[in-house]
């Protein structure tokens, strides 16, 4: 058996997936196609991260709809689904008594690695993670930090091609929480694995993923293309000039800019591709016009985030 | 020593077939337990009832050295059941040994630091985790019970030529079925016990209780009721009526052999739901 390449299907599709948990429903009608490359999935507490994570492993049955990872079925391909996945879970997840380079090696054999190429890549692997000198260590005496880097390097000894990752950031100090983010990010940027993303930290999401979806008791709350919106954010500027200025507003006009006048003398406009801020504080030096504030707009994804969250509906 | 390169990259790779995957969970808890000198040697040990038995079929066929000892040229002849009955016992005395040493920490090592979802998040299902780790106590107790049997009943066959085998097939198939019966039970009691039982200790205290402390409750009932019904409690009173009764010799228990399998019916029932019951790739909480 050979492992196959990636299929050109959207990372993750999600038709009305709807999950019960003592009855209770847990996650419902999510509705979702996300072809992102590294795919963020925030929400409060509670919201059904962890759970969505968890029933796309195959861990709960759908109550209703369906799901598709990497192009397969979650009722019907679940094991072949999870030979391509790579899961970090949340809380730690060892076994004590077995050295890291042991229990690595486990976890790439039970991914469906022969023995010596999977002996090979657990040192590899550990080796990226930087936990080289510790491989022969037994897990129980690892630090919190380690223990979450060992938790990676099971997750990525066997090459997936989607990266699950359920808070990785837990617990680590600031050093140990920018090697991790680098991390994630090297492994997104070679391009050779899809990332999910699970954490309620809002900086770490926008740091590493490309797309966002975020989850609100359970449903749906925002889908959002971070990288759609930090191209516009380049181009979105607020303007305030001493006085209002009409020759200076037709002039942006001409330059191509779309613009909206308050009445103050402040204005919003986006500014058009080629142009730049550069360009507007030439315009008002030659129009002898005074700029008194000037700032480019960043819908950030806090803004995003925080928006989601007021919409008591919940919806797209 | 190996240079690494601090880099990550995909496997393309051959992969190992699917449905094999569950042996892996089978060779490192295997590898584990005899990682251990002190139980490599005490499994050594394990052997020599069987190596005995060897030994004396051997040495049954041996006329001049029967004649050295005094002993009767037909010694075989007038000990076979008795002698393949207390070989399996002997045989099955130390698998239950080995049973209490390696099982306790088959499942309770990978629950008690929640290493589960890491198995499960692979391209094996629970049914395969349990497969597994049972598979790990039938290789370790085969060889010392029904394979070391299977190969004296051969030899003692060999010996005696002619139609000995025929006439005595229940010993060969008390000693398949029966240890294989035993195995079965012994794995999924003990299995359930570590899921539950996460202090090896605690585990191994309570695997001889269910035994012992069970025996003597059940002890108590037929004393109490004047009938044989306590012995559905005897797990190891219903094991040796099952294995006497394919001997066809007289069984212990006062109840028909079919109770004694229906013990051993609902105690691996009772396992598996206690061991299905525990093993979630989550935390249930309530």
């Amino acid at each position: 058996m050979i492992q196959t390449e990636a299929s050109s299907a959207p990372a993750i599709e999600l038709d009305g997936l709807t999950v019960e948990l003592g009855g209770r429903p847990i996650l419902v009608d999510l509705c979702a196609s996300l072809p992102g490359r590294a795919i963020g999935l925030l929400g409060p507490n509670g919201a059904g991260k962890t759970t969505l994570l968890r029933t796309l492993l195959g861990f709960f049955p759908p109550a209703s709809g369906s799901a598709e990872v990497l192009g397969f079925s979650l009722a019907r391909q679940g094991k072949e689904l999870r030979a391509h996945i790579g899961y970090m879970p949340e809380n730690d997840a060892f076994v004590a008594g077995m050295t890291a380079v042991h229990f690595v090696r486990l976890m790439a054999e039970l991914s469906g690695l022969p023995s010596e190429p999977a002996l090979e890549r657990a040192h590899e692997t550990l080796f990226y993670v930087g936990l080289g000198e510790a491989r022969y260590r037994k897990l129980g005496t690892f630090s919190t930090g380690m223990k979450q880097m060992v938790k990676l390097a099971q997750a990525l000894v066997h090459g997936p091609r989607l990266l699950m990752l359920d808070e990785p950031t837990n617990g680590l100090d600031p050093p140990a929480r920018k090697r991790m983010l680098e991390l994630v990010a090297d492994i997104r940027d070679r391009g050779e694995a899809n990332i999910l993303l699970s954490s309620h930290l809002l900086r770490d999401v926008e740091e590493l993923c490309d797309e966002v979806i975020i989850l609100k008791n359970g449903r749906i709350a925002a889908i959002c293309d971070l990288e759609a919106e930090r191209r516009a954010n380049r181009s979105f500027v607020e303007l305030e000039l001493q006085a209002p200025n009409e020759a200076f507003s037709a002039e942006l006009t001409k330059l191509g800019c779309e613009l909206a006048v308050h009445e103050s003398g402040r204005m919003k406009l986006v500014l058009p591709e080629g142009r730049n801020i550069r360009d507007l504080y030439t315009l008002a030096d030659r129009l002898d016009v005074g700029i008194r504030h000037i700032d480019l707009k960043r819908d950030s994804l806090q803004d995003i985030f925080l928006r989601a969250m007021e919409d008591d509906n919940g919806g797209v | 020593m190996a240079v690494y390169e601090r880099t990550w990259r995909r496997y393309s790779g051959v992969l190992t077939p699917l449905k094999g995957r569950f042996l892996v969970v089978t060779k490192y808890a295997v590898a584990d337990a005899f990682a251990s000198r002190l139980f490599t040697a005490f499994y050594a040990i394990c052997f020599l009832p069987s190596v005995i038995g060897l030994l004396f079929i051997y040495l049954s066929h041996n006329a001049a050295l029967l004649q050295q000892l005094g002993m009767p040229a037909d010694i075989m002849e007038i000990l076979t059941k008795r002698f393949f009955m207390i070989l399996f016992s002997w045989q099955a005395l130390p698998a239950f040994l080995v049973a209490v040493i390696v099982s306790p920490s088959l499942i309770s090592a990978d629950l008690a630091n929640n290493a589960l979802p890491l198995y499960l998040a692979r391209p094996i299902d629970r049914r395969e985790y349990v497969l597994g780790k049972m598979a790990v106590l039938a290789i370790l107790l085969s060889p010392m019970t029904w394979i070391m049997g299977l190969l004296i009943f051969g030899l003692q066959a060999y010996f005696e030529g002619g139609g000995w085998w025929l006439q005595n097939y229940r010993i060969g198939l008390a000693y398949l079925v029966g240890h294989l019966t035993w195995i079965v039970v012994i794995s999924m009691l003990s299995l359930a016990i570590s899921a539950w039982v996460r202090f090896k200790p605690a585990a191994r205290g309570v695997l001889f209780g269910i035994f012992f402390i069970l025996a003597a409750f059940g002890q108590a009932i037929n004393g109490v009721t004047g009938t044989s019904m306590g012995d559905i409690l005897n797990l190891g009173r219903a094991s040796a009526s099952v294995v006497l009764a394919m001997f066809g010799a007289p069984t212990p228990s006062g109840l028909p052999v079919i109770f004694n399998w229906l013990t051993l019916m609902v105690t691996t029932v009772l396992s598996v739901w206690l061991i299905n019951r525990k093993l979630r790739p989550h935390e249930v909480v309530r």
